[in-house]
């Protein structure tokens, strides 16, 4: 994949009076959203706002409501109660549409068509003009590293090929929001390098991105804040430092773990997790670990080691998913 | 509309990119031929074996019965196309999920909609007149005989297929594709069987009979525009032959239709494709 280039697609003259007026709002204002099936309610009372030019990372295990929020913010699925707004507008205003990529989870498509009339089409639908198509079409080819393979017809491409020709597609009316639904679940790694590249590219351009998926290491490396969504409720957000490096945490490694070193930890910080011989400990200040070091021995207890711990996304995902399903 | 015109282009493209216009195009010509090659060669024995003035007539009328199955058969073919064509008109893609990337677009839902009706109204409206107009032409070259009023007999035929595959498009905006096939063949042989239940109605005088026969046919309009359709086919010695065996026939009419029914015929789509567009922009996608 290539770089972006910095020849760029005006906005339409009707797009024009709008345009101003969402300037100023939010990429993404969620507010009470609540969706139910019958008796299955697949969101909660979500709230969420993503800034423009953010890349916001939506994490979540199967079926934890990510893609029902995507489909509520492309006017796909109808809330059941609850807001949805896009740059300002209604997500369901046909409007709001002219200013969002999407490119979906396991995105399928025309196969009958080439890539370069998927792409015809996705831009003469997005209201791109036969000139503006005519350039920004082999650019985005290029873009999504299918530069000489637009002729082909979809039928014939690759599973990574198809999600690359979906991107292009997500991307060519170069939009100012993209929803991108697991958007690396089919490539090889380097395949998934190459999009992370166009990511960041985008995104220097002012691009704001909506990053579903459950690969926390890419979200960790993408995304300047996430929000974590279980069973339809959003059970963390914030700034993707500041969850990492949230609340500090200890290893302790000694000779015995029982129910009494377990009450004196206790005192200091929440046990998180132990073994026969560790204690993981969150704690609120990480030098109480020198105060830990001198009160074990004197119980009793022989300290091998005692580390402060930096947490992983993966650490934090899994201690609020796993702590909801206890 | 240039996106519904839009969608109507992909439409019609995908319906050649999938062999359907080709392959129907070869099928239909085989069948025109087949009809062509029957049609002479039963003119040709009529020919040899009557000789008297009476029985002349009765080749006449039987060649006019050949035009008229050779239509029935095409009309049924059209309407075997409109419901296969639009069974998974939105239903298809919706479940696969290929629909999902078209409707994060700029475009209204009833723009989708619309455009792919369009297109399969185009395929069907101008196959059910190619055909029934080749159909025609054969008689008329073999045998001379000359449909008396060929329009409104196609543009009957032509309002048929609108039905059917406005029905069928209606059906997929919320019925899974293999169960709205199941319900839209259900429904057209159910049509088939209202012009049955109304040909034996009047044939018996029996009004209830009829009424119930007239009833589902509003609602199932197909089979009682082509007859109206047939109406226009027949000349007038053999509107005579068929008024005498009146109910014999239960897939012709011996009268032109009514008003009503012509306006109903071009209303009921309509009705119905306002009906596919409010479901179809309110549903979940």
């Amino acid at each position: 994949m290539q770089a972006v280039s910095t020849r760029s697609l005006a906005d339409r003259p009707t797009d024009l009076g709008t345009v101003a007026a969402r300037e100023s709002a939010l990429a993404i204002e969620v507010t009470g959203l609540r969706k139910a099936y019958g008796q299955h309610v697949a969101l909660h009372d979500l709230n969420l706002t993503v800034e423009p030019g953010e890349v916001f990372g939506f994490l979540g295990p199967n079926g934890a409501g990510k893609t029902t929020t995507i489909k509520i913010l492309l006017g796909l699925v109808r809330p059941t109660s609850g807001q949805a707004r896009v740059f300002g507008l209604p997500a369901s205003d046909p409007g709001a549409r002219r200013l969002v990529g999407y490119l979906p989870e396991n995105f399928r498509l025309q196969d009958w068509l080439t890539g370069n009339e998927l792409l015809e089409l996705h831009a003469d639908l997005a209201n791109l003009t036969r000139e503006e198509r005519a350039w920004r079409i082999p650019e985005v080819l290029r873009l999504v590293g299918l530069g000489d393979r637009g002729h082909e017809r979809l039928q014939s491409y690759s599973k990574g090929m198809l999600q690359r020709i979906g991107l292009a597609q997500a991307i060519v009316h170069n939009p100012r929001l993209l929803l991108l639904d697991e958007p690396t679940s089919a490539l090889d790694p380097i395949g998934r390098r190459e999009v992370r590249d166009l990511i960041r590219a985008l995104s220097s351009r002012g691009t704001t991105v909506f990053l579903n998926s459950h690969l926390l290491s890419e979200v960790e490396m993408l995304c300047d804040r996430v929000a974590i969504i279980d069973r339809g409720r959003v059970v963390k957000s914030g700034r993707l430092d500041d969850l990492v490096r949230g609340a500090p945490e200890l290893m302790i490694t000694l000779d015995c773990v029982d129910a009494d070193v377990l009450a004196v930890l206790g005192r200091f910080g929440r046990v998180l997790s132990h073994d026969l011989t560790s204690v993981r400990l969150g704690v609120t200040d990480a030098s109480v670990a020198s105060v830990i070091a001198e009160v074990l021995p004197r119980s009793g207890y022989r300290v091998y080691s005692l580390v402060p711990v930096q947490r992983s996304l993966e650490d934090v995902f899994m201690g609020l998913v796993e702590g909801s399903r206890l | 509309m240039s996106k519904t015109l839009r969608i109507t282009r992909l439409t019609l493209k995908e319906a050649m990119s999938r062999r359907l216009i080709p392959a129907g195009i070869m099928v239909s010509f085989l069948y025109i031929v087949l009809f062509a090659v029957a049609y002479n060669f039963a003119q040709d024995r009529g020919v040899q074996v009557i000789t008297g003035q009476r029985s002349r007539a009765l080749v006449s009328i039987a060649m006019a019965s050949l035009t008229l199955s050779g239509l029935y058969i095409v009309n049924l073919l059209a309407g075997f196309l409109a419901l296969f064509l639009s069974v998974g008109a939105v239903s298809t893609e919706t479940d696969s999920g290929s629909l999902h990337a078209l409707l994060a677009r700029p475009m209204r839902r009833s723009q989708l909609l619309l455009g792919r009706w369009l297109a399969y109204a185009l395929i069907c409206s101008v196959y059910v007149s190619v055909m029934a107009g080749l159909v025609m032409i054969v008689a008329a070259l073999i045998n001379g005989y000359i449909t008396p009023d060929p329009a409104p007999a196609i543009g009957l035929m032509v309002l048929a297929m609108l039905f059917l595959v406005t029905l069928s498009v209606f059906g997929s905006t919320f019925l899974p594709t293999a169960t709205n096939g199941a319900v839209a063949f259900t429904l057209f042989g159910l049509g088939w069987l209202s012009g049955v239940i109304q040909v034996l109605g009047d044939t018996l005088n029996n009004a209830s009979l009829l009424n119930l026969g007239v009833t589902v046919g509003m609602f199932i309009p197909s089979d009682m525009l082509w007859r109206s359709a047939s109406y226009y086919v027949q000349s007038a010695s053999v509107l005579a032959a068929t008024n005498v065996f009146k109910g014999a026939l239960p897939i012709l009419a011996n009268a032109p239709p009514t008003p009503g029914l012509v306006m109903w015929g071009m209303l009921y789509p309509l009705l119905l494709l306002g009906g596919a567009t409010f479901i179809f922009s309110r549903r979940d996608i």
